[in-house]
């Protein structure tokens, strides 16, 4: 179920790489600080974690407004390896900058620890809700960038900047929302991942590793691809987890990078 | 292989993207020594027709044979050292180095024979002035004379030109012409892809037409000039 | 052709001088120093062997650790489990990873742009993954590590990765000034243009991609050799990736000696960092790394070219 949540920071990664043409190394980052975001919520002014996911919506969406307007706009027609080196540099940034204001200790929302019977199985409280959560999400999403106007002008930027340009689509402010609502994913992802995860601020990395392969299966740019890769890659890891072992289970994402990339480098799905 | 007949022969070629044939069983010669034009509406396949000839796509069925020999499914470079050189419509010199640096990369042999050589091609194009500038800082007219002198370095026999005339301005596409004339009267063999009939009519000898990727005319310019089914396909009448 | 030997036996002279002094260093510096030029010039082997293949082919290699932990693991694994003396246990693992490169280059390089970056990357984290399992334990020793001890002097060691960076730095020039050279930039510039005009991409690029594997990976070895010690993190830290990255757009990419300068340079940045800022080290590196991207993405000798400091020379 946790693969929901992974399809929520996938779909943010392949958006922005999609239509913006920017790969986020740090895209992983704003996960952990959307965790930390539920966290001081929770423990300094004992905000309801439900709520801080839905706060988590808009206020990651205007920070990533805001460093496209300061940042990343300034890469979008260069070399793809500056927009690389670039992310990555923001990325240690923020991670180290997180664990010397919030130290390494690992922490965790205590927050819907019971569970319930339901049809024979047992279910934990706090992952229903996370996987609830992370459906309606992306269900939204989804139709957002089917029937709203802005969510057709983020397409035709995706699939022609010069021609919607022409068409009269503000492909500039486009992008700006665009990673507005990528960096609003991750960090949304990272509010509901504090629900049921312990929280650090290293954990950025395991989850960009996780989207990258999710981008990789579901096909550059792809958000359906994307949903659906997110929930095989935690299938993936539930099973190898529990019929081989853990470790073994950390080296999916980059085995299936590897295998996609060689098998079928459009990903599995048509778009 | 054989000096006689043609420098290049289409069998039967069939290339299709998806469902659609964008090349459905084209064949014709190609003569050497001759300038012939490739003609068709957009779509027809006839820039398909030159990535199949250079090996930047493969047939699925059919062949491509350079002075008798076949050279389907060879490597795109492997083509090229065999002697068939082609321009893009999009203009493809390499932006980032210089105009002597984009003509030596090319060229085979001896140091100092590949130099010399260079610069003879950048005279022949009247772009010796300019050989040490970076190829991205020439016009979009003088980027085609360099990826023409690129080809020529090559030492290719045939050369395929797509679009050789199309957005330079006409004092340039004259020059242009009257090179090709020039080398063809050496014995270059030239095919062009042209959308501007009155080039292809002043100063090709022969014409082909394509359509959806079939061949359906074929002879000298007023040949084509008079077919009637022709007319109706490329001119709506 | 020779415009920069015309610049005078001065040149030449600075040059010799300068060689001279750094063989002559482990005589008369104390062991930090010496310690200090040891990383100095491993750094600029990596960097300067990334972007022997990066620079010029376009294809952004961000699996330089592989090369690294690859070529290290067999080297320190050959001293320290069946007694090879160190000369030789450096080259048989840099013979190692390029034989190995060989294959991996047929296969990777057939991917372009970012999924390359990509699938180099998660070359290297799986590698690091499975050299920690218990699957490999049997050869790896697992996620515990590898101490040994070498039986090499530290003036020694200096001597041999000096030796090392001065060939590097001495192919680099040659491949840069070359047609060879030539040919790889155009698969940089324009990779189908470039076959059609009868170059051989694919042999080019492979061919360099092994190269910058040798030398790396001697790199590597060296460096394992010198930290007496290899674990799978260690050896495979994305860190070994980035930094010779960071160094050579410092230094100027695409350039000879950019990747050297920029190795030199920020080896002592790197010491002011770690001395002065411990806990925000990374932070700082990352700002760094943002603000060389955006205020000065040509590096210093690329800026010096621009401003006419500099010949536009390719052998610069």
């Amino acid at each position: 179920m946790l693969g929901s949540v992974y399809a929520l920071v996938g779909m943010g990664l392949t958006l922005v790489w999609g239509v913006v043409g920017i790969v986020n190394i740090a895209h992983g980052e704003f996960v952990m600080l959307g965790a930390y975001f539920a966290f001081w919520a929770f423990s300094l002014i004992h905000l309801n974690p439900l709520f801080s996911v839905l706060l988590s919506i808009p206020v990651f969406f205007f920070v990533g407004v805001l460093i496209h307007r300061q940042i990343t706009e300034r890469l979008v027609k260069q070399h793809e390896l500056s927009a690389l080196i670039l992310t990555f540099g923001m990325s240690i940034l923020i991670w180290n900058l997180a664990q010397f204001f919030w130290t390494n200790t690992y922490r965790s929302v205590s927050f819907l620890s019971g569970s319930f019977p339901l049809l024979g199985l047992v279910f934990s409280q706090s992952k229903t809700v996370s996987f609830g959560l992370a459906v309606l999400i992306s269900a939204a999403l989804l139709l957002f960038l089917k029937y709203s106007s802005w969510g057709k002008a983020i397409r035709a930027t995706s699939q022609n900047p010069d021609v919607a340009l022409v068409c009269g689509i503000n492909t500039r402010k486009m992008r700006m929302i665009t990673f507005g609502m990528g960096i609003g994913l991750a960090g949304t992802a990272g509010t509901i991942i504090s629900l049921q995860w312990v929280i650090f601020p290293q954990m950025g990395a395991t989850y960009i590793a996780k989207a990258f392969a999710i981008v990789v299966l579901g096909g550059l740019g792809n958000i359906h691809g994307a949903l659906v890769g997110g929930l095989i890659i935690g299938v993936l890891e539930g099973v190898v987890t529990q019929y081989v072992s853990a470790k073994m289970a950390q080296i999916i994402p980059s085995a299936t990078i590897l295998l996609i990339l060689l098998l079928r480098p459009t990903g599995l799905f048509k778009k | 292989m054989s000096q006689i007949g043609p420098i290049l022969r289409i069998e039967e070629v069939v290339k299709k993207f998806g469902e659609v044939p964008a090349l459905d069983h084209c064949s014709f010669d190609i003569e050497r020594g001759s300038i012939t034009g490739l003609i068709g509406p957009n779509g027809a396949g006839k820039t398909t027709l030159f990535n199949l000839i250079t090996g930047v796509l493969q047939p699925d069925t059919g062949h491509v044979y350079f002075k008798g020999e076949d050279i389907t499914g060879k490597k795109p470079h492997e083509i090229a050292r065999k002697g068939v050189g082609r321009t893009y419509q999009i203009i493809r010199v390499f932006p980032g180095m210089t105009l002597l640096e984009n003509l030596i990369v090319v060229g085979k042999g001896k140091e100092s024979r590949v130099i010399e050589r260079a610069m003879e091609l950048l005279d022949l194009v009247k772009l010796v002035d300019k050989k040490e500038d970076y190829a991205s800082e020439l016009s979009f007219g003088q980027q085609k004379l360099l990826s023409l002198a690129q080809v020529l370095m090559l030492d290719a026999e045939l050369i395929l030109l797509d679009e050789p005339a199309a957005g330079i301005n006409p004092t340039l596409q004259n020059e242009l012409m009257t090179l090709i004339h020039q080398l063809n009267s050496q014995g270059k063999t030239f095919m062009i892809v042209e959308h501007d009939m009155n080039v292809i009519m002043s100063h090709c000898g022969h014409a082909i037409a394509l359509n959806y990727g079939q061949k359906i005319a074929e002879g000298t310019c007023k040949e084509i000039q008079d077919n009637e089914t022709l007319l109706e396909h490329y001119f709506g009448k | 052709m020779n415009r920069l030997i015309e610049g005078g036996i001065l040149i030449w002279l600075g040059l010799a001088i300068l060689v001279a002094f750094l063989i002559a260093i482990p005589y008369f510096a104390s062991d930090y120093w010496i310690t200090l030029f040891i990383l100095v010039f491993i750094f600029a082997v990596y960097a300067s062997g990334w972007n022997l293949f990066s620079g010029l082919t376009g294809y952004t290699n961000f699996g330089l650790a592989w090369f690294i932990g690859v070529s290290g693991y067999v080297s320190s694994l050959l001293i320290a489990d069946y007694g090879f003396f160190w000369l030789l246990a450096w080259p048989i693992g840099a013979v190692f990873t390029s034989i190995i490169s060989i294959g991996v280059g047929h296969i990777l390089l057939r991917i372009k742009g970012v999924y390359f970056a990509i699938s180099m990357v998660a070359l290297t984290e799986g590698t690091r993954e499975l050299f920690g399992t218990k699957y490999f334990a049997p050869i790896t020793h697992g996620g515990l590590g590898v101490p040994f001890v070498a039986g090499i002097q530290l003036p020694t060691l200096y001597w041999a990765i000096l030796a090392l960076a001065f060939c590097t730095v001495i192919i680099c020039y040659k491949v840069f000034s070359s047609k060879y050279g030539l040919r790889l930039m155009t698969i940089r510039e324009d990779e189908q243009g470039a076959e059609t005009l009868g170059i051989h991409t694919t042999r080019e690029k492979i061919t360099a991609f092994i190269l910058s594997a040798f030398l790396v990976g001697l790199a590597g070895s060296i460096h394992f050799t010198y930290q007496n010690y290899i674990d799978p993190s260690f050896a495979f830290n994305i860190n070994l990736t980035l930094t010779p990255i960071v160094m050579t757009l410092f230094g100027g990419i695409g350039t000879v000696f950019g990747p050297l300068i920029g190795a030199i340079l920020f080896t002592f940045i790197h010491e002011i960092l770690w001395a002065e800022v411990t806990q925000l080290y990374m932070a700082v590196f990352g700002a760094i790394l943002m603000g060389l991207i955006l205020f000065f993405p040509q590096g210093l000798l690329g800026w010096m070219k621009e401003k006419g400091i500099l010949p536009k020379n390719r052998k610069l």
